[in-house]
């Protein structure tokens, strides 16, 4: 490793040393890109600082002008309006109509109803905040105990991050430059057979302990038909648009932006004719709580953009790639490593920001290891050609990044749950979870051992 | 004058919030022309899309999206990772709260002074977008502000003490 790579490293290290002294997180990454690039330049004479400074003057607006990023506040402000009319709630309690009468059938329609509203809002951290002051107040009631109500939610929100359409997908496919609409494809598998885990281990839950599940929803015939029919346009608007996305029927943007204007008129509807839905200051408030989730991921974007630079121009992710390739390691062996990584920075790093940071690092490293940009599946150390293995290493580093949600000592959306539930303590909330980071392993190994639960449908359907 | 500020912002940001919605009514009605074109053509009609709408998109969204930053500076909203620091004294949160603010003042400042060079070149080059052929360089403007109003956010922020309490992880 020459100076440059070890330059890499240090700018590396350095973020990671700023980010624990509560540095926000697009700003290490500038003050580090900028700060390394400096350092390089001192280091490698023709490596000028000058002329790389030049290119701030279009740098930020070119990365705010971007087509296929423009999906990312639409998606964010879907979700605000879903959530500020209520539609999480018809959502719940349509479910809820249907499985709460059996045991532990409120936590189950709690999960169903973070799968749904996940396919609208693409954030955990807002599908397990939204969820949870739905869905909380109703398991208490049925004296369901905290441990399970707050576990299952925490776990349930993670789905946020994989059912289409999700943030994190459309960054990496960025990153990783592959086809959003396929990426989302990919998901659907994985993201249903998250649900079905969960219920598993909710039934089992309550099989092995009946206590923690105590009560049964009971609904009137006429309160069941009430809630069903506020359900049915909440999962036409929401099944559409994860159906057309799935199907490669809409490409993104168009899909989050009808998505966006199904969710006004369909609010505007419900205060019309309920009372409820929307009125302008939801608009207003949806548009302001968008305004911050959207710069705040904006910014990470652009603090990502610098500090790639940086990396690039330090080698260290060609270094590293070239290692990799030469080590003569297991390359599932190295690919397991990658995916522990995520776990551990998981627990006290944002996803975004990892997927921002790491992937490119990873990136060209498990392409070296699987045999090089055009190698056929015959050949391939994973078995696959390099576009499946976009796919495949995409969805599972979000799976593991999942996992970080959930799991100590961070696991924000056990934290985000624990807020919510104010009479649960969070040492109950991260026992709750413990089941559900079980069963999540077994997803990952699944999903490692079966690629082609990942790669079914865009495999199928695309042309 | 805090006040004067924060309406100024709040403001700014739902103007951005507005060119969001806009986005959202223009695609709608481009997804609406495709899909009565589908219906059409098959009784020889032709319904014609917007002209040019993934360069109404881009323009738009780089406007809103940098209209977003000085809001979400006002809020906190920026992820920052809270493992240590909680534990710190007081004095020393405070002092690292301090830090942080005035760097992102100066990048925000430094952003600017780069944007507007950038907006300069942009005009004299006669840089348009390749199907509305509108000029780019206006589009750089909401960007500059936003800066600029960023780095005073920044800087009002310091010594108010917002950030003693945990943050994301």
């Amino acid at each position: 490793m020459g100076e440059r790579e070890l330059i890499g490293v240090a700018g590396l290290a350095l973020m990671f040393g700023l980010l624990i002294f509560r540095i926000p997180v697009g700003l290490a990454m500038i003050v580090v890109g900028i700060g390394g690039n400096y350092a390089l330049s001192l280091v490698v004479p023709y490596l000028r600082f000058e002329p790389y400074m030049k290119q701030f003057k279009s740098l930020l607006w070119s990365n705010m002008a971007n087509y296929e990023l423009s999906v990312v506040p639409l998606f964010i402000l879907m979700g605000y309006l879903a959530s500020r009319a209520n539609l999480s709630r018809d959502l719940f309690h349509g479910m809820n109509a249907v499985l709460g009468r059996f045991r532990g059938g409120v936590a189950m329609a709690a999960v169903g109803a973070c799968a749904g509203f996940g396919a609208v809002c693409g954030s955990s951290l807002a599908t397990a905040s939204t969820m949870g002051r739905v869905a909380l107040p109703e398991l208490k009631r049925l004296r369901y105990a905290g441990r399970l109500s707050t576990g299952t939610l925490a776990a349930g929100g993670t789905l946020g991050i994989l059912i289409p359409p999700s943030v994190a997908l459309v960054i990496y496919a960025i990153i990783v430059e592959a086809s959003i609409i396929r990426m989302f494809q990919a998901a659907v598998v994985p993201g249903l057979i998250a649900v079905a885990f969960f219920l598993l281990v909710i039934m089992l839950s309550v099989r092995l302990n009946p206590a923690v599940a105590p009560g049964v929803e009971t609904f009137s015939s006429a309160e069941r038909r009430v809630a069903l029919q506020r359900m049915i346009p909440v999962v036409l608007i929401f099944g559409s648009i994860i159906l057309g996305l799935g199907l490669g029927l809409f490409t993104p943007t168009p899909a989050a932006a009808v998505g966006v204007f199904l969710v006004m008129c369909y609010g505007f509807f419900l205060r019309g004719r309920h009372g409820g839905g929307l009125n302008l200051q939801g608009i207003k408030s949806s548009l302001l709580e968008t305004a911050v989730t959207a710069g705040m991921i904006y910014f990470i974007i652009f603090g990502a953009e610098v500090l790639k630079t940086f990396f690039t121009r330090s080698g260290l992710p060609a270094a590293l790639a070239a290692w990799a390739g030469a080590s003569g390691l297991d390359p599932w062996f190295l690919l397991i490593f990658m995916l522990l990584i995520f776990i551990v920075l998981g627990c006290f790093m944002d996803s975004l920001a990892m997927i921002l940071v790491m992937v490119p690092f990873f990136w060209p490293a498990l392409v070296d290891l699987n045999g090089g940009d055009y190698v056929s599946t015959d050949t391939a150390a994973y078995g696959m050609d390099i576009d499946h293995l976009k796919l495949w290493f995409g969805i599972l580093a979000l799976v593991v990044i999942e996992l970080g949600l959930i799991t100590p000592p961070i696991g924000l959306n056990v934290f985000i749950i624990n807020m919510l539930a104010h009479d649960v303590p969070m040492s109950e909330t991260f026992r709750g979870v413990v089941p559900f980071i079980g069963i999540e392993v077994v997803r990952i190994v699944l999903l490692l051992l079966v690629p082609g639960l990942v790669l079914l449908l865009p495999g199928g359907l695309s042309p | 004058m805090r006040k004067l500020l924060e309406s100024t912002i709040t403001v700014w940001a739902l103007l951005g919030g507005v060119l969001l919605l806009t986005i959202v009514l223009v695609t709608t009605v481009n997804v609406g022309a495709f899909t009565l074109d589908r219906i059409a053509r098959l009784f020889d009609f032709h319904v014609p899309g917007l002209s040019g709408y993934e360069d109404f998109v881009r323009l738009g969204v780089s406007a809103a999206a940098l209209m977003f930053f000085p809001y979400c500076q006002l809020r906190r909203g920026h992820v920052k990772v809270d493992l240590l620091v909680r534990y710190f004294p007081p004095r020393l949160q405070k002092a690292l709260d301090i830090l942080w603010l005035l760097i992102t003042a100066t990048i925000a400042v430094g952003l600017a002074r780069y944007m507007l060079a950038g907006l300069g070149e942009s005009r004299s080059d006669h840089v348009m977008s390749p199907v509305l052929d509108w000029p780019e360089w206006p589009f750089y403007a909401p960007g500059i502000i936003s800066l600029i109003l960023w780095a005073v956010v920044a800087l009002t922020q310091i010594g108010l003490g917002q950030d003693t309490e945990p943050k994301r992880g």
